[in-house]
């Protein structure tokens, strides 16, 4: 009788240690909210730094809220900063990325489901070694395959065109995303997969009718994944694009590095908020999935 | 028309038969042509003649020679070092944090979105902002001399002997919140008997996850430390953003100099034998990876 009220403390008190009083919780939060300012600093600097004039940026008080709050070096950014050779702005580049992110979500997340569907529920030949050729894929650094990849592009008239940027993101994206949606594939009852093959599905109507409608969440987790990585990538626009075809992120650093003379912080700081909106919004809205996006897809690259 | 219909049907009957072979048929193109067949393009241009062109006379090493007579290639294998060393911090910030959120139910979500968040915007945003937070004029040097430190000096981004310890910083605040959810995912991935067991013996929770949590979490850490090692050999748009590589070369990169050496400089044969080199350092954090991982799959 005596041990009784143990079990059921054992059994009610949760998993993890409680905290032994309150004064330890406080100095946790503490912490936590010390990081969290540390952490969001720069966010606040990006967003005051552009509402300020330059003559109030000189002043040098980085962390003072604007006095006279001003759009204007918003509108600089987006209309009419100077980036290479062009004057007009962040808005290229913003239509530029989407002309790049469109075909790139499209082909990648297509080719790789086909792909990762047959390995996980068809017999393939030689499937298991494509899967571990795969995942050599994932490791072999972008800059070793780089420039062979600029000829091959070049050579069917794809390469500075913002469609040869999307076949290269395509390109990158493939092993990973390939390996990721077998993995979720894998964990189909393959009885459902029979079942449809029994009653006369085939490869493409077992995928639609018992796979797809399976799967919402890893396709939203998938787009998620591309869509960030996509609208972050500087380095494979900057390669395989030019001055028509350039995503936002290199339209950015050029109208931060092709300026001589005084350094305008309200333009750069407005440009990389204009660049760091579409995604952050992702983030704020999408959460979890985001979270699940980029553990699943840190491999890439 | 008959046996064209009957032609069609025949290849008809070819797809359906055929489907889950020709579904993985443009992977496999990619995998052997633009991957395999790049690398192996790569390596052999790093034995040629090549400059401006392709030049496919075999030299021998003498490239590789002339690669490690160069002085900012043996600066970016250092700062690759100092990089790799420095990003450590946010695995070790990352589990820290992660230990501290670790059953806090009041709160949670708010501080890990904002710990994060850094993750979901570009390199190049992150090299800009810090770029201006280390403003000597205008940054943070000058709020803390407006607060009476004078002589305080943090212009780290135009200074040689610091100009990688900026580049670390700003790196580990993108890069902190992506650790402290893999040490996360690490830590709720361990038994709850683990915890009860630990109670009943009456240990301290600082003893508990010294000498039992973090053994435990062998796999979270050679997970992170791979890709740690991954995303110092990758980082290319921070440098871009935050430095150029300045001053005076003082924050090359391996993969900044490879990038200058194809573009800018157009030396293809000395980018294909700095990627080379590039790729032996990947091999050669993963080999012994793989290896321990096979062993214990084998051992079970």
């Amino acid at each position: 009788m005596r041990i009784v009220p143990e079990i059921r403390s054992a059994m009610v008190l949760p998993n993890r240690i409680p905290p032994k009083n309150p004064v330890s919780t406080v100095v946790i939060y503490l912490v936590l909210v010390v990081f969290a300012v540390l952490f969001a600093m720069p966010l606040y600097v990006m967003i005051v730094t552009s509402l300020k004039s330059m003559d109030e940026i000189r002043l040098g008080h980085i962390f003072a809220l604007p006095q006279n709050p001003t759009i204007a070096p918003w509108d600089y950014a987006w209309n009419t900063a100077a980036s290479g050779f062009l004057n007009k702005g962040l808005k290229s580049g913003f239509w530029n990325s989407i002309k790049i992110l469109v075909p790139s979500l499209v082909m990648s997340v297509v080719i790789s489901s086909f792909c990762g569907y047959a390995l996980a529920c068809w017999h393939v030949k030689f499937g298991g070694i494509l899967l571990s050729c795969l995942l050599l894929c994932a490791f072999i650094p972008f800059q070793i395959i780089m420039y062979p990849l600029i000829k091959m592009t070049a050579a069917v008239k794809l390469y500075n065109t913002s469609f040869g940027v999307s076949v290269i993101h395509t390109i990158l994206a493939l092993p990973i995303l390939t390996m990721i949606f077998k993995n979720f594939f894998s964990s189909i009852p393959t009885d459902l997969i029979k079942a449809s093959r029994v009653d006369g599905g085939r490869f493409l109507g077992t995928f639609v009718h018992v796979v797809l409608p399976l799967s919402p969440n890893i396709m939203i987790v998938v787009a998620i994944m591309q869509i960030t990585g996509i609208w972050n990538d500087f380095l494979v626009g900057l390669t395989f694009g030019n001055v028509q075809a350039y995503p936002m992120t290199v339209n950015l650093n050029n109208i931060t590095q092709t300026q001589i003379g005084v350094r305008t912080y309200d333009v750069y700081m407005a440009a990389a908020m204009l660049t760091a909106i579409p995604p952050l919004v992702i983030y704020f809205i999408s959460g979890k999935m985001f979270i699940r996006g980029i553990t699943a897809g840190a491999l890439k690259g | 028309m008959s046996t064209r219909q009957t032609g069609l049907e025949r290849t008809n009957e070819f797809i359906h038969r055929h489907a889950a072979t020709l579904a993985v048929v443009p992977v496999l193109i990619v995998t052997l042509v633009f991957y395999f067949g790049s690398t192996i393009w790569s390596v052999a241009m790093s034995f040629t003649a090549s400059k401006v062109f392709p030049d496919m006379s075999f030299v021998g090493l003498r490239n590789y020679k002339r690669l490690f007579g160069d002085n900012l290639w043996s600066l970016s294998i250092q700062n690759l070092g100092v990089f790799l060393v420095g990003s450590l911090v946010s695995l070790a910030l990352g589990f820290f944090l992660a230990v501290l959120l670790d059953g806090k139910n009041v709160g949670e979500r708010v501080f890990r979105t904002i710990y994060l968040y850094p993750m979901a915007v570009s390199l190049i945003i992150t090299g800009l902002v810090w770029q201006w937070l280390f403003n000597p004029s205008m940054g943070l040097q000058q709020f803390f001399r407006d607060l009476g430190l004078k002589d305080f000096v943090f212009n780290w981004v135009g200074d040689k002997n610091k100009v990688m310890y900026a580049v670390v910083l700003a790196s580990v605040w993108q890069g902190t919140g992506f650790y402290m959810i893999l040490c996360s995912a690490g830590i709720k991935g361990i038994d709850s008997e683990v915890w009860q067991a630990s109670r009943i013996d009456g240990i301290s929770k600082f003893r508990m996850y010294l000498e039992v949590i973090i053994p435990m979490m062998k796999f979270t850490f050679v997970t992170s430390f791979v890709l740690l090692a991954i995303g110092a050999v990758k980082a290319y748009d921070i440098i871009v953003a935050m430095t150029n590589a300045g001053p005076g070369g003082h924050s090359e990169m391996p993969s900044y100099f490879i990038v200058d050496m194809y573009t800018n400089r157009q030396n293809i044969a000395l980018g294909a034998s700095g990627s080379t080199m590039l790729l032996l350092i990947v091999l050669a954090f993963m080999i012994p990876i793989g290896v321990i991982n096979l062993l214990v799959k084998k051992r079970k």
